[in-house]
């Protein structure tokens, strides 16, 4: 078994690796500096895809190489061959650590890879470090992120995937470069039992994604009504940020399933996150309370959303709003 | 056509209650459906509607307890229910739940079609033990599942949510769908369902029934083994401020936000 730590890289549509991914490359360096381990970035991809500017990147994040699993079948994510593909890697090379970011992706098919090679995965990590036996202590949110649990595996590789943001990008070196390392695994068309018919791409007034947001800018039933929502997208707007939604309005259909933030939606920790018009239900704090720094603004001074945020203020959302979104406004204008 | 959905007892996770050092107070805890096992379930019913002479069976393993949310689900509309237990399945991670429940599957409804599990349990949090589940029985799996309807005996189509959009999949059966929020809501037992869940039996299958060693189940046949847990650390509220002047308390704001550097 090599001392190695690899990182499962995924690659955006441009070519270039997910910020998660570099992220989760990011912990594997710390992890390298405490222990000494080459770090290889795993890529899955098609056989003529282009992966260029992923190797530069992923050298300059710290890979020292770049092994590229590369097949027609797997030009696009498929759970039954990325699973063969990344299991029979893992098998022949023995890394003693997997990590990547986790990802509707990788939440998809590492357990099936996890199971393939008899491995222990930790979803979701929060936090990485080395035990006193050089065993991965990972800690991980549990019980509606009220409970955090340190668990380990004893079996290897340790396998984990990272929550979006919890873990800080390094600063790239531009000096550094990786290797590239080819391999074709073996996979044919009938081992796939699922086919894409269709994909929606999802739309966001902003641009911007929940998950990968700096800012989010959530709503709730303080709104009143799916018609006052440009109130929440302006502000979103102004700060370059997400928008969110609570429970409430998702199921009063004034908004979609994939802006909901919560027990039974998104979990998301950006650096801000305001909340317009939300009580804050336990349910909802669920999705949001590990956000740096939290904004509330709410009519009702006993909403329970006040007792976490750092900054509150209990006013009509519909005054102070657009008021804020003005401000901010000026501001960027000064910054310019 | 054999349906079949997989569901978990939790604590309510909106309710815990701790003890004065903080610990999870494991005996006052109020237990649940796990919410997405009530979506999966509310999945699975429609789909059984959808196709004539579909049964649909619910699977748990779980404490004797956990009979409680069989027989809900039962009351929605399944058809009948098996509860996997006994205390060799304590301390389970999900790789020894997966085990557990494909054992059970094997012994109970070895024909099964379309398999559902809830996308995650509120309280592990893992999301692992339905993929991991469908890699034991050899078939394959969808997460993230939004919407899963028959299109015929032998294809599931499947609408999945990620973070770029959805996709959609059709799905060569037998197989595994994890289902997350939906955009219906999972249904009240009706009276009628609540009588036929008191009069129906719930069979237990144990480790024996089911063929399993120690070194399958529980905390022994566990891969990730926790050795910590401890309650978040509390977050804090800062200041409150009246904002029944709107220009002032916005400046306030932005004073706070230059602090901060968030602007």
């Amino acid at each position: 078994m090599t001392n190695a730590i690899w990182v499962v890289a995924e690659l955006s549509e441009s070519g270039a690796p997910l910020d998660i991914s570099l992220e989760a490359l990011s912990a594997a360096q710390k992890l390298a500096a405490a222990n000494p381990a080459d770090i290889t970035a795993v890529v899955l991809a098609g056989s003529n895809t282009d992966l260029s500017q992923a190797q530069n990147l992923l050298g300059q994040y710290g890979a020292t190489k770049v092994l590229a699993l590369k097949h027609d079948l797997l030009e696009q994510y498929q759970v039954e061959l990325y699973t063969k593909a990344l299991a029979d890697a893992i098998g022949a090379q023995q890394p003693q650590i997997v990590l990547a970011g986790s990802t509707s992706t990788t939440r998809d098919f590492l357990p099936r890879v996890a199971v393939r090679v008899q491995a222990g995965l930790a979803p979701d990590a929060i936090d990485l470090a080395f035990g006193a036996n050089g065993q991965l202590e990972i800690t991980r949110p549990t019980y509606g992120e009220n409970m955090r649990a340190v668990v380990h595996t004893a079996t290897r590789p340790q396998m984990v995937s990272l929550r979006a943001k919890a873990f800080a990008k390094a600063k790239p070196d531009s000096g550094a470069s990786a290797a590239l390392e080819t391999a074709t695994p073996d996979l044919s068309a009938d081992m796939a039992h699922t086919k894409l018919t269709q994909r929606v791409k999802g739309e966001t007034k902003t641009g911007k994604k929940l998950e990968e947001a700096e800012i989010v800018v959530s709503g709730g039933r303080g709104l009143k009504g799916p018609e006052n929502f440009p109130l929440v997208e302006g502000l979103a707007e102004a700060l370059g940020a997400a928008v969110g939604a609570s429970r409430a309005v998702v199921d009063a259909g004034w908004r979609p399933h994939a802006e909901q933030v919560g027990q039974t939606g998104k979990t998301v920790s950006p650096q801000l996150y305001v909340a317009l018009g939300i009580s804050g239900a336990i349910q909802h704090q669920v999705g949001m309370s590990s956000s740096k720094t939290i904004i509330a603004i709410n009519k009702d001074g006993d909403a329970p959303i006040f007792d976490i945020a750092d900054f509150g203020i209990v006013g009509d959302v519909f005054e102070i709003v657009p008021a804020l979104t003005k401000a901010i406004k000026e501001a960027n204008m000064a910054a310019c | 056509m054999n349906i079949v959905v997989c569901i978990k007892h939790v604590p309510d996770t909106a309710h815990l209650k701790y003890d004065a050092q903080d610990n999870l107070a494991q005996d006052n805890l109020e237990w649940v459906m796990n919410p997405f096992c009530e979506y999966a379930v509310e999945t699975a019913i429609r789909m059984k509607e959808a196709h004539e002479g579909a049964t649909l069976t619910a699977i748990c393993m779980g404490g004797p307890q956990a009979k409680d949310i069989l027989k809900r689900a039962i009351a929605m509309g399944c058809d009948d229910a098996v509860l996997l237990q006994d205390d060799a399945f304590n301390g389970a991670d999900p790789w020894a739940t997966a085990q557990t429940l494909a054992a059970g599957i094997r012994k109970h409804v070895p024909n099964f079609n379309v398999l559902l599990l809830g996308q995650f349990a509120t309280d592990s949090m893992s999301g692992v033990t339905g993929p991991a589940l469908a890699e034991l029985l050899g078939v394959p799996s969808i997460t993230f599942c939004k919407k899963a309807e028959l299109k015929d005996a032998t294809t599931l189509s499947v609408e999945r949510e990620t973070e770029r959009g959805s996709e959609h999949y059709d799905m060569t059966l037998p197989g595994v769908v994890c289902v997350m929020k939906c955009d219906y809501e999972p249904r009240i037992p009706a009276i009628k369902g609540v009588m036929k869940a008191n009069r129906t039996e719930i069979p237990t299958l144990d480790k024996a029934a089911l063929g399993l060693s120690d070194e399958q189940i529980g905390a022994k046949g566990a891969r990730v083994e926790v050795t910590k847990l401890y309650r978040r650390p509390k977050k804090e509220g800062g200041r409150k401020i009246d904002g029944s002047d709107a220009q002032a308390a916005v400046s306030q704001l932005m004073s706070f936000l230059r602090e901060q550097k968030l602007v």
